[in-house]
């Protein structure tokens, strides 16, 4: 249930778009259709009573200064290993084969088969003028180190992909929330009125939890994720189903004459005008949708910049993700998030055994991408205003699950943010000599929420909505912005 | 320094004469001066730690501010009433603008002022005032604070973000002055009715809707035409739209109550119960499946579905449906379905269990504190719209409902176990009935034989060797002991444990002759296999690393439940569920040294849980002789075999009365071996093969839903900020939301304190119950309720609309028995339902959402009605009543782990929607983005999006051109072929009217433009049914295909 006024509930009146916005008709109703906040408009409301009206609440214009406009979250389903990938431990290849228990207190493991220390298999150099250190595992996007700063001390509440999952997505552990991208484009709108405001691009691994991970939970149905798929329908239902063109303009035509027909029978009835101009934008995304993932435009340099030319098939597909993630951007879509390919025989990044062989299949497929498409985004003069943010749910154990595995660890892990607004070559928070826990300056999930929602431009305690008797927020009562690594 | 403006406000005449740039007419003329203004500012003062010279500066520099109401009536709509009335008036922006601060929440509060109770507001505060002076109102501080323009002084605090606007202002003062009268929260006052309504000849649902049109000046639309009103009808009560018979007969029914008929004929229509079944689903968050990672089947969900259709097709009472849901377990009346040999109220104690299930939480208690948080909040909502789980980490922020109460509750729902149920086996019962009865004769004849026939003498005492009586490890503690005949304060539940072990149960050979009695054990076969039971411990705390139980069995399980978590396996917790195969007793140990510290308890079962559905074969039986906690070793547990000299007497009545010992049966059975007892009954082979053939006979195989059984009675602490690690030193008693004045019966009961719990909500003196529901009805029936948040009545609910209204539904819903269908119907006779939905011009103006209801609401159809219209249209609809769910539809953008193996077809195989399969984690497209809710909290009220991917389902998935396609082929099938009458077919079935001239001539034109276009492309095969498909499908994406009137 919900008990908040909002564009998507209740379309603007003819009456309130023409008299308080000066513009047609047909232009505004298509701005509320993905969730786009026009504050102009938004408190008109005329004629409801007051003790009716007296909760609703709008959400909030951004309050501050917006750094970002789009934010492309690249999601490292089901845990980078921190001491393997930013977060060297040297202790590790001393105290290798060593029982970690006689060392530190050991938490209870998800699967509980505590193994000896296990020290990386990969070693660390310095990169960039910053000497920002990187294993072998991300050649390609340590030479984008000046442009990242990197978080050595997140903490996660879960060891378990599921909950920990909805947590980095929602906010919180438990099914049925609002994802972040949700929250941010409830409260900042589309750019683009011909495409939705948050993409998932499914790059073949949905993580644990489902699409619920991309919901809107008790927000408008409006701001779930759309999922694009690479293929000839990138979007469900986008194609025309009727298999000559022109048919559907008929239809299309005859549908309008019906329903104005109808209109002017029942008087005003903004419900149903708003359902007609609906009709418009989707025949607009009929192409506006499969046009994105149309490549033929893109220069050969910038394929092969991307790894499109990759003899790896899962390094082509994530390339595929990553310059459909930058087209999007550039058509102004608020959220993008790409999820993992699904490379042979590695269940994600979840290497509970086979580390080595692991990490290297996804490490492959995902580092050409990412700094082709940080590089791209730079060239183009896109990186300013777009933040790109890498993440896992959650870490990894120092010791060894079995022999040549690493179980999940919620206690420290590393994750890191480029572009719009973030002070590259920075290094924040550190872990023990082992890389098990954080001892200095612990950011949380909330956090993490709170700063990007900053660098957009919200303050994270301001974006309520009311569900249930509670103004909830993507932060929960939590969260602080990570103002070290901001520019 | 900065300047500071002290801003007192006058009366408004005051200001007038003061100050005469703001002209203005008040109908105040009470002229009102601080009498002690100085007193005042320097304690508003204080209360912000004003400095010192700031107050001096201040004082010295007060300038007073006047200003008016500017253009009296027209900023403030509607004008304020003579009469300010609290809870309408003023509650609403105490809530808003104040609570936050000073509300019900201690840990929020500031300045130690509350403005939540009437004490709170009127107290004297520190300096000698009160916040609020009803006796003397102008030395009321909160009239000072509001009205300050010091950022320092001013409330709501600038920080605070919120703000009083000046009609907010201006009716506190007027409240104030008029004696500032206090209410309790509209919502907990008990439901009135209205004596004015008595005198009302008609409806008395008009004569309120009448009363509000004339107060608001309104006029109201005539009635909807007759296709109009049976499109509308046929939609609310069941959910699809009329078939073009009801539409004709009822056109042609020219009698009076023409209306009324028809009305009738779809309340008594068995897709009544279809429709009323998927609005309660919306609250209870049902789903097949537990959704989180693998999304695990929620056995037998579909029969807690089918439950809901047939209670509201049968209009079971709203109370008795109340009472099946929290305690249909427990209900000393079970409500049974004699027809379909079920017992329909234990399905109902499936509300419990459609919460999600999580895997292998590493934390476990937190997972139970979540899932009893969801079970709070679902039940809160559902019964009394309240947001109880508000209070689980503070005292509710505007409702009175503290923390005490959450935790009160939250004891009910701790001490309420996850169980399979059996589903079908009511049949059984009867057989069972009658194996206990052969039973309890054998016994009987034997013992009474044995008494008359005992060759010894009476007193005969033989001495017995003492033996097993080993020591008990001081680390070790006994769980559970079955070798006396009771079950040693486990729990049997079901049918096949008995009420006791098998101590004393004779055994017979081939020949039917006793060859001794049983030892004392636990046994699920005891009157047969094929009969379902558990055996359940009390709770305890694990202080060992192990748990074991000696126990023998077939295909069957031992689990070790802990902190009521239910989905046992890997990783963590797949050694809590250990399967028992051998007929041998043997010691099962369970390692649960990572749990030491929590709470825990075993449970035995005749069966195995596959991926947590339970099954039971019916060959399966478990047997169990103990059950212990150690360390280090095993041990046994010491038999109470008295060494002494026993009578022999006393251990044959000890049998006979179910009594005996351990000494009494080693004695008989001692007897027996020596002869002394004779072991041959010549009476006992009919009894014997009758049991021998009862026990064949249970050859069903019985089907499981995940219900729930009772629990240990537990009283939890207080979670402090709700965090599960930091407990209350006091566990709170279990209770009733204290703010809800009911009987309040004694919760203090050995088991969870559900019937009670449901007794409480059901209290007829407990109006919210049946204010809640008829107010879900409205909002079911009009598109919003009277209020309109349906799931919240606290204080940051709406108000209602209709507060009169409201009450004369709910007193009269407990007069007519809590009929469902009865309150339907009184609202569906009224005029305000059969209004048409086409407003007059002043109500358009000027009540532009309609909340006086001038005319009847427009809204779109649910998801569900939007496909099943489809369905019926075509002619593809399947009407079959209930059943097993028919495989969701997987299309190629659904993927993610638990992704069903083989897809449903496209189509549903033609079902109504509420029979698709619900996986939470591969929901419905088509019906999510028409915004059926997800599952995990009550949605009463689902909100009404208008998004593009609606339309580029209707317009392009394959389902939508599919049904086009069979409508077309149907039509052409038929020996219609009048292009008139070809549409006007179409259109009464898509739309429930006849077409209009320009309508077919629309028609034509477009079927000409298409034959055209597809014969430019050299499409000419089945051209036909080709357009007729388009032409269908075009309907179909017609709002007034999707849109009731």
């Amino acid at each position: 249930m919900t008990e908040q006024k909002h564009p998507i509930y209740k379309p603007f009146s003819r009456r309130e778009m023409l008299g308080a916005c000066k513009c047609g008709f047909g232009s505004m109703a298509f701005a509320s259709l993905f969730g786009s906040i026009l504050p102009s408009c938004s408190g008109a409301s005329s004629g409801q009573t007051d003790f009716m009206n007296h909760l609703s609440n709008g959400p909030k214009a951004p309050g501050l200064i917006p750094k970002a406009k789009s934010i492309i979250f690249l999601y490292m389903d089901g845990g980078v290993s921190q001491v393997d990938s930013f977060d060297p431990k040297p202790r590790l290849e001393k105290e290798n084969g060593e029982d970690p228990t006689s060392k530190f207190k050991v938490d209870a493991t998800q699967f509980g088969n505590v193994g000896k220390i296990l020290k990386s298999p990969w070693t660390f150099k310095k990169y960039g003028e910053s000497g920002m250190e990187v294993s072998e595992l991300f050649p390609h996007i340590a030479t984008c180190v000046d442009d990242m700063a990197l978080v050595r001390s997140m903490v996660s509440n879960f060891p378990e992909h599921t909950n920990a999952n909805y947590f980095l997505h929602t906010g919180s552990g438990l099914q049925g929330r609002p994802s972040m991208g949700a929250w941010m484009n409830y409260g900042l709108g589309s750019e683009n009125n011909n495409l939705p405001g948050y993409v998932l691009l499914d790059g073949g691994l949905i993580p644990p939890g489902g699409l619920d991970n991309f919901k809107n939970g008790f927000l408008p149905a409006a701001f779930q994720a759309s999922i694009l798929r690479p293929g000839a329908t990138p979007l469900a239902n986008v194609r025309p189903i009727d298999s000559i063109a022109g048919i559907q303009d008929e239809k299309l035509a005859f549908m309008k004459r019906r329903d104005q027909n109808l209109l002017s029978k029942l008087g005003p009835a903004d419900e149903i005008e708003s359902a007609i101009s609906n009709y418009e934008l989707a025949y607009k995304m009929q192409s506006s949708i499969p046009e994105l993932t149309e490549f033929s435009a893109e220069s050969e340099a910038t394929k092969k910049l991307y790894g499109l030319d990759s003899a790896d098939p899962f390094t082509r597909s994530y390339a595929a993700q990553c310059l459909l993630a930058r087209r999007l951007v550039e058509r102004g879509v608020r959220f993008i998030e790409l999820t993992c390919p699904q490379t042979n025989g590695s269940d994600r990044w979840d290497q509970h055994a086979n580390l080595k062989i692991g990490h290297e299949n996804n490490a492959r497929a995902v580092d050409q991408p990412i700094a082709g498409l940080l590089k791209d985004l730079k060239l183009r003069g896109l990186l300013d205003e777009t933040l790109v943010v890498w993440s896992g749910e959650f870490g990894r154990t120092p010791f060894a699950q079995g022999n040549d595995g690493r179980d999940h660890n919620p206690s420290a892990f590393s994750m890191w943010m480029a572009g719009a607004g973030v002070k590259g070559g920075t290094v924040f928070g550190t872990t023990d000599e082992y890389g098990y826990r954080v001892v200095d300056n612990p950011v949380t999930i909330h956090d993490l929420h709170a700063t990007m929602l900053h660098l957009l431009g919200i303050d994270h305690k301001q974006l309520t909505f009311r569900f249930g008797g509670r103004d909830f927020r993507l932060t929960d009562v939590h969260g602080n912005v990570v103002k070290d690594i901001l520019a | 320094m900065k300047k500071v403006f002290l801003a007192i406000r006058f009366d408004r005449t005051t200001a007038m004469q003061k100050s005469s740039v703001i002209n203005c007419k008040s109908n105040h003329n009470q002229l009102k001066i601080f009498s002690n203004l100085k007193e005042i500012l320097l304690m508003s003062m204080r209360t912000k730690f004003v400095p010192y010279q700031k107050t001096i500066l201040v004082l010295s520099a007060i300038i007073l501010i006047a200003y008016g109401f500017m253009s009296c009536g027209q900023k403030f709509s509607p004008a304020i009433a003579d009469k300010v009335d609290f809870n309408y008036d003023i509650r609403p922006i105490l809530v808003q603008k104040c609570y936050l601060c000073h509300g019900p929440d201690p840990g929020s509060r500031k300045g130690n002022l509350r403005l939540d109770t009437y004490e709170g507001a009127t107290a004297v505060l520190k300096d000698g005032l009160k916040a609020i002076n009803p006796e003397h109102g102008e030395k009321s501080l909160v009239l000072v604070r509001i009205n300050h323009k010091d950022p320092d002084i001013m409330m709501p605090t600038p920080e605070s973000n919120l703000k009083l606007t000046e009609r907010e202002i201006a009716l506190i003062e007027k409240w104030i002055d008029q004696g500032a009268e206090w209410k309790p929260h509209w919502a907990l006052i008990p439901a009135k009715e209205s004596q004015a309504v008595k005198e009302f000849k008609g409806n008395p649902i008009d004569y309120f809707i009448n009363q509000k049109l004339a107060e608001n000046d309104l006029k109201s639309s005539a009635e909807a035409d007759k296709n109009s009103l049976i499109r509308r009808v046929s939609y609310v009560l069941t959910g699809l739209p009329p078939d073009p018979n009801s539409i004709n007969k009822f056109i042609a029914d020219n009698s009076a109550n023409a209306y009324e008929k028809m009305v009738d004929q779809y309340l008594q229509a068995p897709q009544f119960g279809e429709r009323w079944a998927r609005h309660w689903m919306d609250l209870v968050r049902y789903a097949e499946t537990k959704g989180h990672e693998f999304d695990y089947t929620i056995s037998g969900a579909w029969r807690y579905r089918d439950y809901l259709i047939r209670a509201f097709n049968n209009d079971v009472p709203y109370d008795q449906l109340i009472q099946e849901q929290l305690a249909g377990d427990l209900l000393q009346k079970p409500r049974i379905n004699e027809s379909e040999k079920i017992n329909e109220s234990q399905i109902g104690t499936m509300f419990y269990t459609m919460a999600e299930g999580t895997h292998s939480p590493v934390d476990v208690r937190k997972d139970e504190a979540d899932r009893i948080d969801n079970m709070i909040d679902v039940t809160g909502k559902a019964f009394q719209a309240l947001t109880i789980s508000c209070a689980r980490c503070h005292d509710h922020k505007f409702d009175p409902i503290s923390t005490k109460d959450y935790y009160s509750f939250y004891g009910v729902m701790e001490g309420t176990r996850f169980a399979p149920i059996p589903a079908n086996v009511l049949e059984a019962s009867n057989k069972v009935r009658e194996l206990q009865s052969i039973n309890d004769t054998i016994r009987k004849e034997i013992v009474t034989n044995w008494m008359k026939n005992y060759s010894g003498n009476a007193s005969t005492k033989i001495t017995l060797a003492s033996s097993n009586n080993i020591e008990k490890p001081t680390d070790g503690i006994l769980l559970g002991d079955f070798s006396k005949t009771d079950f040693d304060g486990w729990k049997s539940d079901g049918l096949a444990f008995t009420n006791g072990t098998t101590l004393g149960d004779p055994v017979f050979n081939a020949q039917h002759k006793i060859v001794g009695l049983q030892e004392g054990r636990a046994s699920s076969r005891r009157l047969s296999t094929g009969i379902f039971g558990a055996l359940r411990s009390p709770d305890f705390v694990i202080n060992n690393n192990f748990i074991g139980v000696n126990a023998a069995g077939k295909k069957a399980s031992i689990r070790v439940v802990i902190d009521n978590f239910q989905l046992i396996q890997w990783p963590i917790y797949g050694g809590m569920d250990q399967h028992v195969d051998t007929s041998k007793f043997i010691n099962i140990v369970f390692d649960v040294t990572q749990w030491k510290g929590h709470k825990a308890y075993i449970e035995l079962l005749p069966g195995i849980y596959e991926t947590h559905v339970f099954k039971m074969s019916n060959d399966a039986y478990i047997e169990a002789k103990y059950a212990i906690g150690f360390d280090k070793e095993w041990f046994e547990p010491a038999l109470e075999l008295q060494p002494t000299a026993v009578d022999a007497t006393q251990a044959l009545y000890a049998v006979a009365e179910q009594k005996a010992s351990f000494t009494d049966l080693k004695l008989i059975n001692t007897l027996l071996r020596s002869k002394r007892l004779s072991s041959q009954f010549s009476n006992m082979q009919p009894l014997l093969e009758r049991k021998t053939a009862l026990q064949q006979s249970f050859t069903d195989s019985i089907e499981f839903l995940n219900g729930v059984s009772d629990g240990c009675g537990t009283n939890s602490p207080v979670f402090i900020r709700g965090n599960h690690k930091e407990l209350s030193k006091d566990p709170v008693q279990r209770s009733f939301i204290s703010a809800i004045k009911v009987a309040n019966p004694n919760f203090n009961v050995k088991g969870s304190g559900r019937l009670q719990l449901a007794a409480s909500i059901t209290d007829p003196k407990n109006t919210l119950t049946s204010r809640v529901m008829v107010n879900r009805i409205w909002h079911h029936l009009f598109g919003r309720g009277i209020v309109e948040t349906v799931d919240n009545f606290g204080m940051q609910g709406k108000l209602p609309s209709h507060p009169e209204l409201l009450d004369h539904l709910a007193i009269q819903f407990q007069k007519d028995r809590y009929s469902i269908k009865k309150t339907i119907r009184s609202i569906l006779l009224s005029n305000a339902f059969k209004r048409s939905a086409v407003p007059v011009e002043k109500a358009a103006k000027e009540d532009p959402s309609n909340i006086w209801l001038s005319h009847y609401p427009i809204r779109r159809l649910e998801a569900e009605a939007i496909r099943d219209a489809m369905l019926a249209a075509s002619g593809k609809l399947d009407k079959t009543l209930y059943g097993i769910p028919v495989l969701a539809y997987i299309d190629s953008f659904m993927n993610g782990r638990g992704k069903p193996a083989v897809s449903g077809p496209l189509d549903g195989k033609g079902r109504r929607s509420l029979y698709l399969e619900v996986r939470r984690n591969f929901l419905n497209p088509m019906l999510t983005t028409f915004d059926r809710p997800m599952p995990f909290s009550a949605f009463g009220k689902r909100t009404v999006t208008n998004v593009p991917s609606q339309s580029l389902i209707l317009l392009n998935d394959p389902f939508v051109f599919q049904e086009a396609e069979f409508m077309a082929k149907q039509l052409l099938a038929k020996k219609i072929t009048a292009l008139d009458a070809r549409i006007r077919w179409v259109y009464q079935r898509s739309l429930g009217r006849n077409p209009q001239p320009d309508e077919i001539a629309d028609a034509d034109l477009l079927m000409n433009q298409l034959k055209k276009t597809y014969a430019s492309k050299g499409v000419k095969e089945n051209i036909e049914l080709i357009i007729w498909k388009d032409y269908i499908h075009s309907v179909f994406n017609l709002k007034e295909f999707i849109y009731l009137n």
